[in-house]
């Protein structure tokens, strides 16, 4: 081997080397990032170390399968990343569609011999396409491109290029096949580092999202709680309260508790009005570990609804006494007042639990394990007169009597302090005292109210106390609150806007409600709306004069802050109790009580007013002297003006109000021409309450109600009731449930004149509404 | 039978167009450029038939034919004496031309007209190298 044979070659073993040495680098290199940029830095640099090249571009193939974009590019003076390529255009398209190396020489003759070519057909008038441009060097001579290729699957091109001809030998091609299998690789990883990277986060965000469900599903589930837990605390403190104190005779009644709850023998328990008898009752149930539930019944109110349906003795059984004893099964049956049960009533239970107790054993008896606990006030060791002797014998056999608050009055701090706590806990306040001046005087009151009385007292307190000292006058406890003009004297209910009271007038002594806001609504916003919509009420009330809408006397702040109203006293039932406690009424009634509501309803709408809410709750059916089934349209609450008339919008157009299963389309939908017609529509809805017993919709959820009232065809009424409903009747009100306003009877008036036009049985006359009164709600008729 | 030597081979891949000379059966010679002489092995080369209809005609009728390649970096041209042997449509000879053409051809709105439409493969019946006077 000649010397110079020797040196080529070790000059081509230095060259190898130094290849294989660039290789191992740049497989270290790529492969130690995960970054695009990274990768292509390092193939673009290694190209320069192995061809001194300086024309290098790596192009990926988009979403689109369709077109490769440069991502990184070296040795142009233009930098050709962002450049875009069809796949199947040029040396790089043809590359990415045939998946194959391509290695060109010559370009420039090429081009030149393709554009002669062009130009000849051009010539002889051939249409051709556009050149279309290509990323690269324009005037490149030679250009090798390989497809980046992961499997068979491509994801993009790597070529480099020159401006003078020039071959890639087999050596070079392979050289550039191997960093492009790298480029491949590298960019492989990367994406799948970064999918993989995306989907952490996503997983995290989800995670997040899921945390912060569950956190909201906690607190929710903790307000839930707290609820219920008040709710508890309420329950356990009505059994509990009376029950307070260490005087001897609520250790006597405590110890009688725990006897009696050994004990399946009927109990009567005896003892004044509100002295807690139904604690008494509750404490012996939850004492005896009977499994079954307590079944509270108001003997009143049986007495009341027996009347009504005059059903035989054997029905009566079955609809108020049996399903009561079912009820209570395994648990505790409570008649309160149980001298207020009619004679056949009483008879009945006897025969029940005289039945029970002959056949003791297992088995022999069909009759429900019940415990039974009755109470009345009387003096129970007599029969009351006109009662079923039998059962009051039974009953006295085993008597506990509860004792009056005068009879315990060493209990009664111990009582205050529970209630006045209770209560302040209830509407937010921080009350930590009774002043000594305020204890002296409820411990020296007389109470014929008892436990009851001393409750309600110290609640008004409460209401009004604007100290964490609580105080209560001689005046307070004799006369009871001072609103305005007007005493309260008994909480009638609360709803949404706050509390209603039985007031009655210092001088006139004339009965009236009084209507206060809520205290315990925080201040803010829910405050500020809750205050607005009670003036609101107040000065639209005050404005109407029809007889058929509640009076309003009065309205002001009290001493406390408490907005409040003063409206007539109406003594009778609202619409929604009449049918929930007596069922359907006849047609006639109901055309009569629908036309009194279109009067009141004409006269606001005269005025431009809106009611919105018109439901059964507010149409009060009342007496009016010698007048019955007299309607009163309750509730100006969410009156709103017509749409057209001068006056602020007095509802918030944001807010859907109203009551859903009454709520008129246009309403739910939230147009903003709302007028009286919406009103007919919810009249027309109570007017089918009142003839069904069924709401016009019936649904889960108020959303589907809301929805069915927007898109959901009503079912004739005729469908509904077994009542005889008259086919005008039913047309007349399909009429006004009609969707579009338009297609609804044109006023109040004009609906209450098609009313009256309707043909119907027996007129509902007074007499036959006093008549009523009398069958149904006779302490409403005898009261004066 | 001729071969083709090694040193041939960069420059029939440099891809210059080459002169192609066919004649008729009745003898007359028609001239020709073509863009690609493909080679397939030491004994066949391949030229692209594109849309030389009288070139074509002529190899169908006469298959002998000349070609001369240019090898523009030696200062020289190879002289080629060819037989017509086939023509391909499809397989590994067709595909590497086609894809060389179509890369050309995209680029320059002539895809679909500058196509392949057939690799005609040639028997080497001589091959010489003719250095160009200086």
């Amino acid at each position: 081997m000649s010397s110079h044979d020797s040196s080529q070659q070790a000059t081509e073993l230095a060259r190898k080397t130094a290849e294989v040495r660039i290789l191992q680098r740049v497989s270290r290199d790529i492969n130690s990032t995960l970054e695009l940029d990274e990768i292509c830095d390092v193939a673009l640099r290694t190209m320069d170390e192995l061809f001194e090249f300086h024309h290098a571009i790596i192009l990926l193939l988009e979403p689109d399968n369709t077109t490769l974009k440069v991502v990184a590019s070296r040795g142009y003076e233009n930098q050709a990343t962002g450049g875009r390529v069809q796949v199947g255009t040029g040396v790089i398209g043809m590359v990415a569609r045939k998946r194959q190396m391509m290695h060109v020489n010559n370009l420039g003759h090429q081009r030149a011999y393709v554009a002669a070519q062009r130009r000849e057909m051009e010539k002889a008038g051939r249409q051709l396409g556009d050149t279309l441009p290509v990323p690269g060097l324009p005037n490149a001579e030679s250009q090798i491109a390989i497809p980046l290729l992961i499997r068979d699957d491509l994801i993009g091109v790597f070529s480099i290029e020159s401006p003078v001809p020039r071959s890639f030998g087999e050596h070079e091609r392979d050289l550039v096949s191997i960093i492009a299998n790298q480029i491949a690789s590298a960019i492989h990883n990367g994406r799948l580092y970064e999918q993989r990277r995306l989907a952490a986060a996503a997983l995290h965000e989800a995670n997040q999202s899921l945390e912060a469900r569950v956190a909201e599903r906690t607190a929710a589930l903790e307000r839930e709680l707290r609820v219920a837990q008040a709710l508890l605390n309420e329950a356990r403190s009505r059994v509990e309260g009376p029950l307070l104190g260490e005087s001897a005779a609520v250790h006597g009644l405590r110890a009688a508790i725990a006897r009696q709850s050994r004990s399946k023998v009927p109990l009567l328990l005896t003892g004044p009005t509100g002295a807690g008898k139904e604690a008494v009752a509750r404490a012996v149930h939850d004492a005896s570990g009977r499994t079954g539930a307590f079944i509270f019944v108001r003997c009143a109110e049986v007495s009341t609804q027996y009347r009504r349906g005059g059903e035989s003795p054997r029905d009566a059984e079955q609809s108020f006494i049996g399903s009561r004893f079912e009820l209570a099964a395994g648990g505790t049956l409570f008649l309160e007042a149980v001298h207020e049960l009619p004679p056949d009533l009483q008879r009945t239970v006897h025969k029940t639990i005289d039945h029970d107790r002959s056949h003791s054993s297992p088995g022999e008896s069909n009759a429900p394990d019940v415990r039974l606990i009755a109470s009345t006030t009387l003096d129970g060791r007599q029969p009351p007169p006109g009662g079923f002797p039998p059962l009051f014998n039974l009953l006295t056999a085993n008597r506990l009597s509860v004792p009056s608050l005068s009879d315990r009055r060493e209990d009664i701090p111990a009582l205050v302090d529970h209630f006045v706590r209770r209560h302040a806990r209830r509407l937010g306040k921080v009350i930590d005292d009774v002043s000594p001046d305020a204890m002296r005087r409820l411990e020296a009151y007389t109470w014929p109210g008892n436990i009851r009385e001393l409750r309600t007292v110290l609640e008004r307190a409460v209401l009004v106390c604007r100290s964490t000292v609580l105080d209560i006058d001689a005046d307070q406890l004799s006369e009871a609150l001072a609103v305005g003009s007007y005493r309260l004297v008994t909480q009638l209910g609360s709803g949404g806007m706050g509390e209603v009271w039985l007031a009655r007038h210092r001088f006139l002594v004339r009965p009236a409600a009084v209507k206060l806001i809520r205290h315990d609504v925080a201040p803010g916003a829910a405050r500020e709306q809750f205050v607005r919509r009670f003036e609101r009420e107040a000065h639209v009330t005050a404005g109407l004069r029809s007889p058929h809408t509640v009076q309003l006397y009065d309205f002001g702040v009290t001493d406390s802050g408490s907005f409040y109203y003063v409206m007539e006293y109406l003594d009778g039932l609202d619409l929604h109790r009449v049918v929930t406690r007596f069922g359907p009424q006849p047609a006639e009634r109901v055309i009569m009580l629908m036309r009194q509501a279109c009067r009141s309803l004409a006269e606001a709408h005269e005025r431009g007013l809106v009611h919105r809410d018109i439901k059964p709750a507010n149409v009060f059916v009342t007496r009016l002297g010698t007048e019955y089934d007299y309607v009163k349209i309750l509730d100006f609450g969410v009156v709103k003006e017509q749409a057209g008339h001068d006056g602020a919008m007095l509802s918030n157009p944001e807010i859907v109000q109203g009551t859903p299963a009454f709520m008129p389309p246009e309403i739910v939908l939230g147009e903003k021409r709302i007028d009286g017609r919406a009103d007919l529509y919810s009249l027309a809805c109570a007017a089918y309450w009142a003839l069904t017993a069924h709401t016009l919709f019936e649904a889960t959820t108020p959303a589907q109600m809301l929805l069915q009232h927007v898109q959901a065809p009503p079912l004739p009424p005729s469908q509904r009731s077994e009542l005889v409903i008259p086919k005008q009747l039913e047309a007349l009100l399909m009429t006004c449930l009609e969707k579009d306003p338009a297609k609804r009877p044109a006023s109040a008036l004009q609906l209450e004149a098609q009313l009256a036009r309707v043909p119907c049985g027996p007129p509902w006359t007074n007499e036959r509404a006093q008549q009523w009164w009398a069958d149904h709600a006779p302490e409403i008729v005898g009261r004066t | 039978m001729a071969r083709l030597p090694p040193e041939i081979r960069p420059v029939l891949d440099n891809g210059t167009p080459a002169v192609m000379v066919t004649c008729s059966a009745d003898g007359t010679p028609n001239t020709t450029v073509i863009s690609q002489v493909y080679y397939v092995d030491e004994t066949h080369a391949a030229l692209s038939f594109q849309f030389f209809s009288k070139t074509i005609r002529n190899v169908r009728e006469n298959p002998h034919a000349f070609v001369c390649v240019f090898d523009i970096a030696g200062q020289a041209h190879w002289a080629l004496q060819l037989a017509f042997e086939r023509s391909e449509t499809e397989g590994p000879i067709f595909d590497a031309m086609e894809m060389q053409i179509e890369a050309i051809a995209s680029m320059t709105g002539m895809s679909g007209i500058f196509k392949l439409r057939a690799a005609d493969i040639y028997r080497v019946l001589s091959v010489e190298k003719v250095p160009h006077a200086d």
